[in-house]
């Protein structure tokens, strides 16, 4: 705090708590006002049920289902890591048609939970009534202001954008509900139900897919080109928008550039369950797993992305667990692993007093290479288009530097979109990524509908779901690299005597709204808030640039605490 | 308990009796504002209502559904105050001062953080410093309000309380064997003789997470009930809505027709009845395979998922192992696969000849190029079996296949063949090359 500072200037403002995003989450931050600073964050995840404990002690096949309770907002994605993790302890692999069935899953919950993130969570704060609340210059902007995707999207001006981003009433809002919908009756006719799909297996799925399913998801599929090229063109409009009436709208939210990811959706014929060759496997995955540290690619392999991370509790609601040393020095590929790993992590609670110098939050600080690393459906983007790895071009094509997407055509033409790495990163960049990570998934979900049909219609061996298994008696490792639909997840198992020995589970927002670590550095979103200057021109204390920060890295609560 | 169900306990219950006055009952003056509290939650259960269709959550808040009052929702995952503005309206209803009826949801089971005294919480909504001042408080103005502490300042001046999903029914995972939070449902934590302002006992919504509809048409209804529309729908004596929960979920499983033959799954993937893979259907309250999961997609085992039993009190630890078959099973499922055996054969008899025109019949042969072998002259004994079974058939109607008995076969094929026309194109045999389908 500078010495100039009048006393009377810094206030403490509180987000308890902050609401529109999924679960129980409270930002306390200080607040210079009078001149748009936040000089101070911290971010409290207020909700602790014990996961990791209740499994341990219970039976392995018990992991999937207990597991996916975690978080209904991911709903099907902490079921299916556990299956990952699972597979990796007992040795097995499912047949392609299996793994292709998991893909089409973890895409169709990408194509209900980006759209209900991105309209119902994060755009209202770009609506009309919050636009003209706190920056009438903007709306009066607006209201003189063509839309430059009218021809995609069907709005003549930015304002008419804006009114459609309204909370309940707008169009583009009432239209997420819809889509999300729809993409979750495709979903449960494999997963049965959402959240908390009940036919992932270890092995595979038990879903009895047959074509008559096929078709009824393809029809859904396919209303999501259209959909995803209109999501796409508002988001680059309203994001253009604010950039062009104000580029200090590119520090709200801005952060360095630390990106992670696992990767996700497992090409049918490399995926094979083991530790040893996941380097191989998890890089012919659709998304390509990796480490970006200031904006430069460090790593596409998912065996290095795993061995950096660590978790620290210093202002956690945890005892420390290291005392013992590490279980595990190394990975099952000779890896060094820290004793902060995951894998070695004890769940040890100790709950207490709220204070932010001492601890302050359920959640635990996961950092890699002791960077605080964001992750979300934009690291997806990220990692696939700086990494240019992706071994599968039919609709996707990345260039080192940016990923184009090929949207089929369907009542619009085929179209070519193109997201570029921007220079600048915050919080509208973020959701601009979000939408073309949105239209990365419809395409995925395309693809895995081809792939399933025809494995399908060739039957034999191939069309297969479901690999049996026999737990083991001895001692087994496990860990399911995946990602929810807003980004890295990964399940840590032990299993001995065919009883789970631990579970630590390690989720996207544990990333990104992580509470400062043990040197003193913010969470992702902690630094993002203090970054954030406050822009609006009317009723400043409203705080919506801050909001605009927070809400952009879509956190989910319950999956950052378990 | 004073009453059993609503329908038997009619007379002496409270809420009937205020409804039977009708549409002069109403006490809403078209709103109603819904507090939702989360406690030990995953969000599933908001994700859930947000799936719901019939009513959707947007059509109640919108107030454009006739006959049900405005809803003023106040939920933390889509609403637009944050901080002490969302707390407020919830701090005013606790004192009473709201000026509207409300209805208290909850969704995830109810830590028991109250023992942690003065240091800490497991769920927690706001700061101490938003607490309604005239009730008492053990938490310091910048600590966590905890959620089990917004339950009971709520719970009383509530017109309904609904708990949303297995956790708040009954206690769910985070009240699972193993546990250190203490969780437990609603009920237990509000004890049995808890009455909302409208005298209605606790509503439970169970699943995990439950069918959207299940929990939206629900809330319709207690919100009909307190228009004055109509009396309070029954409930069970778990206060379940006794229509949506009163039924196995067996009873409308697409699989149950293969339990009935005895024919069941061995493994995950297969399409049959899935009890031997460890689906407890048969002995679970549920209703999502004849509701379906959304807009009457999916359920559970429509796309061949096993019942885990996610509805029922005792979840997860009187379900588990998960993937292994229940030990009832074995019995029933034995007992099944004998009798089932014998029906499948006699079905497969009755097939044999329904599988047919009796045009084929007549001509001992069946015009498909699919490769269906041509039908072999009966047997003295099927002749014997389709004698007795279409006595019993027509027995006390006609049989008018009998009275056109002299019906001719068609020849228009004679005559285009006269005129040249080429019927028999050598194509090759298809059925040569074609497997007999395997036993249904």
């Amino acid at each position: 705090m500078s010495a100039t500072r009048a006393a009377e200037d810094v206030r403490q403002k509180d987000f308890d708590p902050v609401t529109r995003v999924a679960g129980a989450l409270s930002f306390q931050t200080s607040v210079d006002i009078e001149r748009g600073q936040v000089l101070d964050a911290s971010a409290l995840a207020t909700l602790f049920r014990g996961y990791e404990v209740i499994l341990e002690g219970r039976d392995p096949r018990d992991a999937i289902f207990v597991s996916s309770r975690a978080d209904g907002v991911s709903g099907g994605a902490h079921p299916t890591a556990s299956a990952l993790a699972l597979e990796m302890a007992f040795g097995i692999q499912p047949p392609p048609m299996g793994i292709v069935v998991r893909n089409l899953m973890s895409a169709l919950e990408c194509l209900y939970d980006h759209p209900t993130s991105l309209f119902t969570r994060i755009g209202p704060d770009f609506s009309e009534p919050v636009v003209r609340e706190t920056n009438p210059e903007l709306w009066e902007r607006a209201l003189r202001t063509a839309a430059p995707g009218r021809g995609t999207h069907g709005f003549e001006l930015i304002a008419d954008v804006m009114t459609a981003l309204t909370r309940f009433s707008g169009r583009l809002y009432t239209e997420a509900l819809y889509r999300g919908r729809r993409a979750r009756e495709a979903y449960v006719v494999v997963g049965g139900k959402y959240p908390h799909p009940q036919t992932l297996a270890p092995g595979g799925v038990s879903a009895t897919i047959d074509i008559a399913d096929m078709n009824v998801i393809l029809g859904r599929v396919n209303e999501f080109f259209d959909y995803a090229q209109k999501v796409v063109a508002v988001w680059d409009d309203i994001v253009d928008f604010f950039l062009e009436a104000d580029p200090r709208f590119r520090e709200v939210g801005a952060g360095p550039m630390n990106f992670i990811d696992l990767g996700q959706w497992d090409d049918p014929y490399a995926y094979d369950g083991t530790f040893q060759t996941a380097s191989a496997w998890a890089a012919r995955r659709w998304s390509t797993p990796g480490a970006i540290v200031g904006g430069r690619l460090r790593t596409t392999d998912v065996q290095q992305v795993n061995m950096g991370v660590e978790e620290f509790v210093d202002h956690s609601f945890y005892e420390n667990w290291t005392s013992q040393g590490a279980r595990l020095r190394t990975d099952p590929s000779g890896n060094p692993l820290s004793a902060h790993h995951p894998s070695n992590k004890e769940t040890i609670p100790q709950p207490g007093q709220t204070d932010p110098a001492r601890k302050y939050s359920w959640c635990t600080a996961p950092r890699w290479d002791r960077q605080p690393m964001e992750t979300g459906a934009h690291a997806r983007l990220w990692m696939t288009a700086l990494g240019n790895k992706l071994p599968h071009r039919s609709f996707m094509e990345p260039t080192g530097h940016s990923l184009r997407l090929t949207m089929p055509r369907a009542s619009l033409p085929e179209t070519v979109l193109e997201w570029r790495a921007p220079r600048h990163w915050g919080a509208l960049e973020r959701n601009r990524a979000h939408a073309y990570a949105f239209a990365q998934a419809a395409l995925v979900a395309y693809e895995s509908m081809l792939i399933g049909l025809d494995l399908m219609r060739r039957g034999g061996p191939d069309a297969g779901v479901f690999t049996h298994y026999k737990i083991p008696k001895d001692l087994r490792h496990g860990t399911g690299f995946w990602g929810a639909a807003r980004g890295y997840l990964s399940h840590h198992l032990t299993i001995e005597d065919q009883v789970i020995q631990s579970y630590q589970i390690l989720g996207p927002s544990t990333f990104t709204m992580s509470p400062r670590d043990g040197s003193g550095h913010p969470g992702p979103c902690e630094a993002a808030v203090v970054a954030t200057p406050l822009l609006s021109t009317a009723n400043r204390e409203r705080c919506v640039d801050v909001l605009r920060a927070i809400r952009s890295f879509n956190p989910s609560m319950a999956c950052a605490t378990h | 308990m004073a009453w059993k169900s609503a329908r038997r306990g009619q007379e002496e219950a409270p809420w009937a009796q205020g409804a039977a006055s009708g549409p002069r009952g109403a006490f809403t003056d078209g709103i109603v504002h819904v507090f939702w509290l989360s406690g030990m939650s995953c969000d599933g259960c908001s994700v859930s209502a947000l799936g719901a269709s019939w009513p959707s959550v947007e059509g109640l808040v919108a107030g454009n559904i006739p006959f049900l009052p405005k809803v003023v929702l106040h939920h933390p995952m889509l609403a637009d105050d944050i901080g002490r503005d969302f707390v407020e309206p919830f701090a005013r209803a606790a004192e009473g001062r709201l000026g509207a009826p409300y209805v208290m949801v909850v969704e995830g089971s109810i830590p028991d953080d109250q023992t942690l005294e003065r240091s800490g919480q497991f769920a927690a909504l706001g700061v101490g410093a938003d607490w309604p001042r005239s009730l008492p408080s053990s938490r310091g103005p910048d600590q966590p309000l905890r959620t089990s502490d917004w339950i009971w300042a709520l719970a009383p001046g509530a017109a309904a309380s609904i708990a949303i999903g297995t956790c708040a029914t009954w206690g769910g995972i985070p009240a699972a064997a193993g546990n250190i939070t203490g969780s437990m449902g609603l009920m237990d934590y509000l004890g049995r003789d808890y009455r909302s302002s409208k005298g209605v006992p606790i509503i439970n919504v169970p699943g995990c997470a439950p069918v959207g509809d299940n929990f939206t048409e629900t809330l319709s209804h207690v919100l009909q009930y307190l228009e004055g529309i109509g009396p309070l729908p029954e409930f069970d004596e778990l206060g379940r809505p006794a229509w949506q929960f009163e039924q196995t979920v067996h009873r409308h499983c697409p699989k149950a027709g293969y339990y009935e033959e005895g024919v069941f799954a061995e493994e995950p993937g297969d399409s049959q009845c899935l009890v031997e893979i460890g689906c407890w259907g048969p002995v679970v309250q549920c209703n999502i395979v004849e509701r379906g999961a959304i807009n009457h997609m999916g359920g559970c085992m429509v796309a061949g998922g096993a019942c885990i039993g996610c509805t029922m009190p005792g979840f997860p630890d009187k379900y588990s192992p998960f993937y292994k078959s229940p030990p009832g099973s074995a019995i029933s499922g034995g007992v099944s696969k004998v009798y089932g055996s014998g029906i499948r054969r006699l079905r497969r008899m009755s097939m044999k000849t329904g599988n047919s025109e009796p045009l084929w019949d007549n001509a001992h042969e069946v015009p498909t190029g699919w490769g269906l072998a041509r039908e072999p002259k009966q047997e003295p004994l099927d002749k014997a079996n389709v004698f007795f079974y279409k006595k019993l058939q027509y027995n006390g109607s006609v049989h008018h296949g009998k009275r056109n008995k002299k019906q001719p076969l068609p020849g228009s094929r004679d005559i285009l063949r006269q005129k040249g026309v080429d019927l028999e194109a050598s194509v090759p045999v298809l059925g040569e090359n074609l497997r007999p389908r395997e036993e249904i």
